[in-house]
């Protein structure tokens, strides 16, 4: 087993990796940009490594500052986490050319499921269905328009290099194609250094279900079930559950099945993920994608299986046995998670950097919180707006529902404004309580309480509460009040210039 | 002690007074005996009766956003002896439209022109923060009075990007 690990990530993944490094005795190296100087992720660690400036490309993005950083601090392996670098063949390449572990696929299977146009190929060989779309990146926008127009609208422009939902745009007319075609093209070039987009039909009402899958490198490969994650904003997760809340056996069965399939035909080794679409009514799956990494929705898959998926990841890098067989997973009871993002869910989830000035984690039975932040920290402009993520187990969906529910009640985060809020709400719609997800859930979830909201008149409760948040505002109002009183009075006749002009002196002494 | 709280564009009376401990007040009506318990700064207990409300109150600009139990809300408190001229004049638009940068970034593109005619809907201009680019859209058809912002500018929340009539 390695000594020494470096984690080539920050946040929330990089404690989570961390704490698998911690359980395997092995001596956590952590990574930080300027901005991150003081970040949970740093004061975890044993050693800290400044890779350089704030913004991503200078620091968590550059292959040759990770590199040295892990051959300074002596480290023997190094795990990604995901997004940044996770799955870029040339870091894995670079990793192992001097002389380390990346924890993670060989780089070629990277670079066949790293690009969409050569995963549907690979997809289509081993006999997996795909979506209708084009398998060449378009050349150029008439081309696009083109086969748009092939498909019929609406349509899907996807970044060939692309995930997270970075340079993807649905399109439901050719009067929004130019606009989003340029943005698109544009995001994509900017997170990951590539424009070439892909087209796609777009299903109806499709379910976003994804199966997980481990190989080690003596050609064992399994699935450890389903993740539904249906529930998107700007084609970005931010619920994910495990089962699906459809838990179909047979189905898992044939999609579990079909995911192996493509993870042998491209000697996949490590933690992977098979995306699919299936569509809602008919139940009949298409391949989407596959991420070459851990997925930020593992903890669900973790608390339903029992697996640490993590400390598999590094078992496996290390050379070992996966510690398990496909008949040994066990799917015992329902996990659901739920993205905690600095953004403003009432305003176009706009990102909302700032301080946090207070916060209250949940806990209690079934309750884990996978978070990156604490009192104080700073959340940046510069990268991801995702803090936290909330995740429950029950023994059926209901019960894991009410722990939910009790767990986002009891979270506080205020100083920035997060999806907490947002979250809340969603957990007492009867359409997520009776499981009717899909992709376009987000949308159809605001017109529902839009609409519940201007036909209910206000409760006695309500009432009070209102009142009561008033007289809060009211007793804060006036007890600031008195102390600028209170602070005029007690130091007359001082300016605010008199007052720079003696610290001047008193730093002129000082010197 | 009379205020005015606004919530959500409705104005509600309040009578208060604060003894020590102990908050009276009286809102369209009904009237309220709190005890308060400080637990920290900004951060209060009230119990009404046995009934208890844990209270974070966050001061934002000129607005304070009340945390109470599950729920958040942003209220102003006008207090009509010290209500200034920077309240009174009420900034009615003209039928200009400011486009607002909604948070810090970075803009990456200006797709119009001064005295470019838009339509509501159409983007005027594209700011990245966190990695995502947000286009921003007029709400109205008009013409573009000005552009504040080039292509590769730092903005901050609440800058205006653009005007338009």
């Amino acid at each position: 087993m390695f000594r020494k690990l470096l984690i080539a990530n920050r946040g929330e993944i990089a404690v989570r990796v961390i704490r698998a490094c911690r359980d395997l005795a092995i001596s956590p190296i952590a990574v930080y940009s300027e901005a991150d100087a003081a970040a949970v992720h740093v004061s975890l660690a044993d050693e800290a490594v400044l890779l350089g400036p704030s913004p991503s490309s200078e620091s968590y993005l550059s292959i040759p500052k990770i590199v040295a950083a892990a051959l300074k601090a002596g480290a023997e392996a190094i795990h990604p986490g995901y997004g940044f670098l996770a799955e870029n063949p040339d870091f894995a390449r670079a990793v192992v050319e001097a002389g380390l572990t990346f924890i993670g696929p060989r780089p070629e299977a990277m670079e066949i499921m790293g690009s969409k146009t050569t995963a549907r190929r690979a997809a289509m060989q081993a006999g997996v269905p795909i979506v209708p779309g084009t398998v060449e990146p378009l050349a150029t926008f008439s081309q696009t328009k083109e086969l748009a127009e092939q498909f019929g609208y609406p349509v899907m422009l996807k970044a060939a290099a692309g995930g997270g939902g970075k340079g993807m745009r649905l399109v439901h007319s050719y009067d929004e194609l130019l606009s989003a075609f340029e943005t698109a093209q544009s995001e994509a070039a900017a997170a990951f250094g590539d424009s070439s987009l892909y087209l796609e039909k777009a299903i109806d009402r499709p379910r976003h279900i994804e199966i997980q899958v481990f190989a080690d490198t003596f050609g064992n490969t399994v699935h450890l079930g389903e993740r539904e994650c249906s529930i998107q904003r700007r084609h970005q997760k931010v619920i994910e559950e495990c089962p699906s809340p459809i838990n179909d056996p047979e189905l898992r069965k044939r999609m579990g099945a079909a995911a192996v399939k493509l993870a042998r035909a491209v000697n996949y080794t490590g933690a992977g993920t098979v995306e699919f679409l299936v569509a809602g009514a008919t139940r009949e799956f298409y391949f989407l994608e596959m991420n070459t990494r851990l997925q930020v929705e593992h903890p669900v898959t973790e608390l339903v299986t029992g697996i640490d998926l993590v400390r598999e990841q590094i078992n496996v890098a290390a050379g070992a046995m996966l510690s398990f067989r496909q008949e040994e997973i066990g799917w015992h009871g329902h996990a659901i998670e739920c993205r905690v993002y600095a953004e403003d869910a009432e305003n176009n989830f706009v990102p909302s950097p700032g301080r946090i000035s207070y916060l209250r984690v949940p806990s209690g039975p079934g309750v884990r919180d996978d978070s990156g932040v604490e009192l104080g920290s700073d959340v940046s402009i510069y990268y991801d707006p995702m803090i936290s993520k909330l995740a429950v187990w029950g023994r059926s969906r209901d019960k894991a529902i009410d722990r939910l529910r009790t767990a986002l009640d009891e979270y506080a985060i205020d100083g920035i404004k997060t999806t907490l809020g947002f979250f809340r709400e969603i957990v007492r719609d009867q359409e997520f309580i009776a499981g009717n997800l899909d992709t376009g859930f987000i949308s159809r979830f605001k017109q529902r309480r839009d609409l519940a909201t201007a036909n209910t008149p206000e409760s006695e409760g309500q009432i009070r509460a209102r009142d009561l948040a008033l007289i809060a505002a009211a007793i804060h109002y006036l007890r600031l009040q008195r102390e600028t009183s209170q602070k005029t009075a007690a130091s007359p006749g001082q300016t605010r210039w008199k007052m720079s002009g003696r610290r001047a002196v008193a730093r002129g002494k000082a010197r | 002690m009379k205020l005015i709280a606004e919530l959500a564009g409705t104005e509600h009376g309040l009578i208060i007074k604060i003894e020590q401990q102990k908050v009276f007040a009286e809102i369209h009506g009904r009237n309220y005996e709190v005890e308060i318990r400080e637990r920290n700064e900004n951060h209060y207990l009230l119990l009404e009766g046995t009934r208890v409300f844990d209270c974070r109150v966050e001061q934002t600009r000129e607005k304070f956003t009340v945390h109470l139990d599950r729920n958040e809300y942003s209220i102003r408190i006008i207090d009509p002896k010290r209500l200034s001229s920077a309240q009174s004049g009420s900034r009615h638009d003209h039928g200009a439209v400011e486009i607002i940068a909604p948070m810090p970034g970075k803009v990456v593109r200006v797709l119009v022109e001064a005295g470019a005619a838009v339509k509501a809907g159409s983007s005027i201009l594209v700011v990245e923060a966190m990695k995502m680019q947000n286009e921003l859209k007029t709400p109205k058809t008009g013409t573009v009075v000005s552009v504040n912002a080039e292509p590769g500018a730092t903005v901050n929340a609440g800058d205006v990007l653009a005007v338009i009539e």
